[in-house]
C-alpha cells in the first residue's frame, strides 16, 4: 500500500458525497419510468410512455433546444470575457482594483428578481423590446461572477515565471497566453464554462422576466406547469440528459479501450 | 432629491414626446449599446401590422389543449399567429406586464375577480366589442355580471373557467362526517398540529379566517379576530404550499392530512386513486378565471381569438385537461361526460351555490392585508 | 520605454472592458433605477407613486422584522458555507489526487444534478425524507422506528437543500486550486519528516486557500440570496431575506419597498465581498504565493 489509509477515508467520504448529490436525481430517474401521471411512490408500474410522449412533445423539445443554445452561448461569452477580466485582475496592478473586483462579483449579490425587474424598467424607458440576445446578455451577467471567481483562483497559482520565460524567448503576449497561460488555467476555464452553462440552463427568475415572446426554456416550462402538475415528461427529459452526459463519455472510453485492445492484438498477431 | 426630480422630468418629457429618442440616448449614454443589442430583432414586438397575437397562460396540458383546439385553427383561418407564453403565477405576470411596453402582452389567462380589478385599476383595461365574440352568449351570465361591479358596461375579458378552493382531507385519518361538521375550523384543529397545510396566499388565508371566525368573507368586520385565526393556523401548519404540484405531493405523500385545496387538483388526486375527500364549506371560496385583453392590444384580432377559445370544443378540451369546469352554460351547451363529474360543477348554470369574492372589498384591503400576511406568515 | 509602460497601464482596462461594459450596462444602470425607486412609494392600486420619500428606508432600517430575517439569512448562509467546505474539501482532494479515473468525468458527474431542474430536484426530497419517503421506509423496514419521523420542512432541510445546490460549486473551486499544486511539494515535506497530516496542513491547505475562499464566497453569497429553497423545503418560519424582496415586488407590487430591501441586502453582501477582497482576496493571496 503506497497510499496512506487516510486516503481510504477520503475515498469513502467522496462516495458518500456523490451519493448525496445523486439522491434527488435518482428519484427523478425512477419516476420517469412510473406508469401513473402524478409522480409519487410507490410506483404503480414500469412504463416507457413518458419517453414516447416526450419525443412527440414539441413544446418541451423546443424549450430544451432553447435552453441548450442559451446555455452554450452563455458559457462561451461568459467564459471569454471572464477569463479576460481575470487576467487583468491577477496579472496587473491598477487603481480601483478592489472596487472592480467587487463589481465583477456584484451580479450575484443583487437578488435576481430585483435585477430582472430593474433591467426591464430600463428597457421600458429606452423603448427597447425584449429579445433573445438580451436574454443571453442577462444570463452572461449573472454567470460572469462564477467564471471570474474560479479562473482567478487558478490564475493566482500559475507562476508568472512561465509566462515571462516564454516572452523572453520572443513570444508575443498573445502567443504566450495561448501557448502557456491558457493550457495552465484550462481546468478553471472548463469549470467556469461548466458553471456558466449549468447556471444558465437552470435559471428561472431572470429568464421568466426577460424572455421575449415565443421563447420558453425548460425551467420556465416547468414553472408554468406547477399550477397543475409537472408532467412526467420532464422527468423523462432529465433521464435522457443524464444518460447522455454519463453514457456518452463512458461509451467513448469503452470504444477507445476496445480499439486500442484490438490494435494491440493485431500488432501481436502473426502477419 | 435633485436627481430624482431630473429623472422624473426626463421620463415625463420622453413620455410627452418633448424629447426625441435620439436626444434621450445621448443623454443616457449607455443606452446606445442596448439599442445595438436589439437592433436586428427590433421588429418583433413593435410590429403593429398584427401578424401575431401574444397569449400568456399556464403551461403543460392546458397550453397543449389551447394550441390544438384554438390557436392552430385560428391561425389557419386568419393568418395571424399566436405566440404563446407562460407564467408561473398571476402576481409574477402582473409584475412583468408593469415593466413591459404597451402592446407587448395581449391576452392572458388570469384570475377572474382579483386580477380583473387590479388590471382595471392599474389602467390596463381594454374595451371588448361583444358583437365580435358570439360565443360569449354561451357563457354563464353570472360569471360576466361579476365584472360589471368593476368596470360597468365595458368588458376587458371573457370568463373562461371556474372552481373552488375547498377543504381537502385524507380520509384515512379524517372522516367525511368530521370534515363536514368542523368545516373551515378543521384547518385550525389542534388535533392535527403538524399535519395541516395551507396555500401561502393572503386572500385564501383571510377568506378562511373569516369562515373560521364565523364572518362573511365579503364583509368581515372583526379583522383582528381574522388575523388571530391566521396565526393560529400558521402555528399548526407543517408548511405553506405554493403550487398545485406541491399541494398534490404533500397530500399524496401523507405529509399533511388536511389543507384547503383547489378543486381541480384534488379531483386529479382522486382520479389517481388517492383517498382524499373534498368539501366546500358554507360560503366556500369560489373563483373564476378569465381571458383578459390588455390595453394596447389589436382588439379585433384578440376578439376573434377569444371567440375561438370560448368555442365549446376548446373550452371542453381545456376543462378536461385542468379539471376546472368551463364558463359555458350547461343549459346551452352539451359539455360531454367528464365535466359534469368535476367538483364545483353546477349543472343548472346559475352558480347560485358559489360565493365569489367581491372585488371592491378585497382590493380595498389588498395593500394592507398582503403586507401584513407577509409578516404573519413568517412568524410575526 | 514610456510607450511600453503606457501599454502596460492600458492593458488591464482593455482586458476588463467587455466585462465592465456588460456589468455597467446590465447591472449598474438598472441599479440606479433601483436606487431611485427606493425613494418612491407604492400607489394605492399597486402602481408607482413618484414622490420622494424616506419611508421605505425608515421601514427597512428601523423595523426589527427585517433585521431578524437578515440575521437568520446570514446564519443559514454561514452554516451552509461551513458544511459545504467541510464536506467538499475531502471530495475535491480525492478528485485532484485519484489515479486511474478520468477526472473530467468525475467533475461532470458532480454537475449532473443540474440537468434536472432546480425546482424538481428540490421538490423530490419529499420522496427521500418524507414520512412515506425512502429513508423512513428503510428505517421502518429495519425496525428502527415504528412511526415515520417528520424530517422535512424546517431549518435543517433548508440547509440540506442549499448544501445540495452549492456543494458542486465548492468542490469545483477547491479542485481547481488543488489541481494546480505540485504534489511533489507534499511528498517533499513528508520525506523531510512531516506527518502526512502536517504536510497537508503546512503545504497543501495554504496553497489551496484561493479555491476554498472563492468557493466559500460563492456559497455564502448564493446561499444568502436564495428564495426558492426556503419556499419548497422550509416551514412557515423559515423565510430568508430574498423571500421578503420577492414578496414585496411580486406579491405586494411594492416595488419601492422591494428596491430598498434589495439594496440593503446588496450592501450587506457587498461588504462581505469587500472584506473578502481585502483580507482573503486576490492581493493578499497573490502576495502569499510570492
Amino acid at each position: 500500500m503506497r497510499k496512506p489509509t487516510g486516503f481510504t477515508w477520503i475515498t469513502l467520504w467522496t462516495i458518500f458525497v456523490y451519493l448525496f448529490m445523486f439522491l434527488p436525481i435518482g428519484v427523478v430517474v425512477l419516476l420517469s419510468f412510473n406508469a401513473s401521471q402524478f409522480g409519487s411512490f410507490p410506483m404503480t408500474g414500469f412504463s416507457l410512455q413518458w419517453f414516447g410522449e416526450l419525443a412527440t412533445n414539441d413544446a418541451i423539445i423546443r424549450a430544451f433546444q432553447t435552453s441548450a443554445l442559451l446555455g452554450i452561448l452563455t458559457a462561451i461569452i461568459s467564459t471569454t470575457i471572464g477569463v479576460l477580466a481575470s487576467l487583468a485582475m491577477v496579472r496587473y496592478d491598477f487603481p480601483g482594483k478592489t472596487t472592480i473586483s467587487t463589481l465583477l462579483i456584484a451580479p450575484i449579490l443583487v437578488p435576481e428578481v430585483v435585477l430582472a425587474v430593474a433591467l426591464l424598467l430600463f428597457l421600458q424607458l429606452m423603448n427597447v423590446p425584449k429579445s433573445f440576445p438580451l436574454l443571453l446578455m442577462g444570463h452572461v451577467i449573472f454567470t460572469l461572477p462564477f467564471v471570474v471567481l474560479v479562473v482567478q483562483a487558478r490564475l493566482i497559482g500559475v507562476r508568472r515565471d512561465y509566462e515571462e520565460a516564454a516572452m523572453s524567448l520572443g513570444a508575443s503576449p498573445i502567443q504566450t497566453f495561448f501557448r502557456v497561460t491558457l493550457p495552465l488555467i484550462m481546468p478553471a476555464v472548463m469549470a467556469g464554462a461548466l458553471f456558466a452553462f449549468t447556471i444558465s440552463f437552470d435559471d428561472i427568475t431572470g429568464t421568466l422576466f426577460w424572455k421575449p415572446g415565443g421563447v420558453e426554456t425548460v425551467p420556465t416550462q416547468i414553472f408554468a406547469m406547477l399550477r397543475n402538475s409537472i408532467s412526467p415528461e420532464i422527468n423523462a427529459l432529465g433521464t435522457v440528459m443524464i444518460v447522455l452526459t454519463v453514457g456518452l463519455p463512458l461509451l467513448g472510453l469503452a470504444v477507445m479501450r476496445q480499439v486500442s485492445a484490438r490494435q494491440g492484438a493485431q500488432a501481436g498477431a502473426p502477419a | 432629491m435633485d436627481s430624482t426630480k431630473r429623472y422624473e422630468r426626463l421620463r415625463e418629457r420622453l413620455g410627452n414626446g418633448g424629447l426625441d429618442r435620439r436626444q434621450f440616448f445621448t443623454l443616457v449614454g449607455a443606452a446606445g449599446l442596448a439599442y445595438g443589442v436589439q437592433m436586428p430583432f427590433a421588429s418583433r414586438v413593435k410590429a403593429q401590422d398584427v401578424s401575431e397575437v401574444r397569449f400568456d397562460g399556464w403551461g403543460g396540458v392546458v397550453s397543449e389543449a389551447f394550441r390544438d383546439k384554438a390557436f392552430d385553427p385560428y391561425t389557419d383561418k386568419t393568418g395571424v399567429t399566436v405566440v404563446d407564453g407562460t407564467f408561473g403565477s398571476g402576481d409574477e405576470y402582473l409584475a412583468r406586464v408593469q415593466a413591459s411596453q404597451e402592446g407587448e402582452y395581449n391576452i392572458a389567462h388570469l384570475s377572474g375577480v382579483f386580477d380583473y380589478a387590479r388590471y382595471y385599476n392599474l389602467g390596463y383595461a381594454s374595451n371588448l366589442n361583444r358583437a365580435n365574440i358570439p360565443n360569449l352568449d354561451l357563457v354563464i351570465p353570472k360569471l360576466v355580471d361579476v365584472y360589471s361591479a368593476v368596470s360597468g358596461d365595458e368588458l376587458s375579458c371573457v370568463p373562461f373557467d371556474y372552481g373552488t378552493t375547498g377543504i381537502a382531507y385524507n380520509r384515512k385519518y379524517i372522516s367525511d362526517e368530521e370534515a363536514k361538521e368542523k368545516g373551515a375550523k378543521l384547518l385550525i384543529d389542534e388535533a392535527y398540529k403538524g399535519k395541516i397545510g395551507g396555500w401561502s396566499d393572503w386572500r385564501t388565508r383571510m377568506w378562511y379566517a373569516a369562515l373560521q371566525t364565523d364572518q362573511d368573507p365579503n364583509g368581515a368586520t372583526d379583522v383582528d379576530a381574522m388575523w388571530d385565526a391566521v396565526r393560529a393556523h400558521r402555528d399548526l401548519v407543517l408548511k405553506y404550499w405554493t403550487s398545485g404540484a406541491e399541494l398534490m405531493s404533500l397530500l399524496a405523500e401523507e405529509e399533511i392530512y388536511v389543507t384547503e385545496g383547489w378543486s381541480g387538483r384534488i379531483y386529479a388526486l382522486q382520479e389517481q386513486g388517492h383517498d382524499i375527500g373534498y368539501i366546500d364549506p358554507p360560503n366556500g371560496f369560489g373563483w373564476q378565471e378569465c381571458m383578459f385583453v390588455i390595453k394596447g392590444s389589436p382588439m379585433a384580432e384578440c376578439e376573434e381569438l377569444l371567440n375561438f377559445m370560448l368555442a365549446p370544443e376548446t373550452s371542453i378540451a381545456v376543462a378536461e385537461a385542468q379539471n376546472y369546469p368551463p364558463a359555458l352554460d350547461p343549459s346551452k351547451v352539451d359539455l360531454g361526460s367528464k365535466i359534469p363529474t368535476l367538483p364545483a360543477f353546477d349543472p343548472s348554470g346559475t352558480l347560485s351555490g358559489l360565493t365569489f369574492a367581491d372585488p371592491n372589498y378585497w382590493n380595498g384591503n389588498e395593500a394592507d392585508w398582503s403586507k401584513t400576511f407577509g409578516r404573519v406568515q413568517k412568524g410575526y | 520605454m514610456a510607450s511600453i509602460e503606457q501599454a502596460e497601464r492600458r492593458a488591464p482596462w482593455i482586458l476588463l472592458s467587455p466585462a465592465l461594459t456588460a456589468v455597467g450596462l446590465l447591472l449598474l444602470v438598472p441599479l440606479v433605477f433601483v436606487l431611485v425607486y427606493s425613494f418612491w412609494l407604492r400607489s394605492a392600486v399597486g402602481g408607482i407613486d413618484a414622490t420622494f420619500s424616506f419611508n421605505n428606508w425608515a421601514e427597512v432600517l428601523g423595523d426589527r422584522f427585517y433585521r431578524d430575517i437578515l440575521l437568520q439569512t446570514i446564519k443559514i448562509a454561514l452554516i451552509t458555507t461551513v458544511v459545504c467546505a467541510l464536506a467538499g474539501y475531502p471530495a475535491a482532494y480525492f478528485i485532484a489526487r485519484v489515479k486511474g479515473v478520468n477526472r473530467g468525468f468525475l467533475l461532470l458527474l458532480l454537475m449532473l444534478p443540474f440537468w434536472v431542474s432546480y425546482i424538481i430536484r428540490t421538490m423530490s426530497w419529499i420522496n427521500i425524507l418524507g414520512v412515506s419517503g425512502a429513508v423512513n421506509s428503510l428505517l421502518q423496514a429495519m425496525g428502527i422506528v415504528t412511526d415515520p419521523i417528520q424530517m422535512l420542512y424546517n431549518e435543517t432541510t433548508v440547509v440540506l437543500g442549499l448544501v445540495h445546490y452549492l456543494l458542486p460549486f465548492m468542490i469545483l473551486n477547491i479542485y481547481v486550486s488543488l489541481d494546480g499544486i505540485d504534489t511533489t511539494l507534499e511528498d517533499a515535506a513528508h520525506s523531510l519528516g512531516a506527518t502526512r497530516w502536517q504536510a497537508f496542513t503546512e503545504v497543501t491547505l495554504p496553497l489551496s486557500m484561493p479555491g476554498l475562499g472563492a468557493g466559500a464566497l460563492l456559497c455564502f453569497v448564493l446561499g444568502a440570496g436564495t428564495y426558492i429553497t426556503p419556499i419548497i423545503l422550509g416551514g412557515p418560519r423559515d423565510a430568508m431575506f430574498a423571500n421578503l424582496v420577492f414578496d414585496a415586488i411580486i406579491t405586494q407590487l411594492d416595488w419601492p419597498l422591494g428596491a430598498a430591501l434589495s439594496l440593503a441586502l446588496l450592501v450587506v453582501l457587498g461588504t462581505v465581498v469587500v472584506v473578502y477582497n481585502r483580507f482573503a482576496g486576490l492581493g493578499q493571496l497573490a502576495k502569499g504565493l510570492g
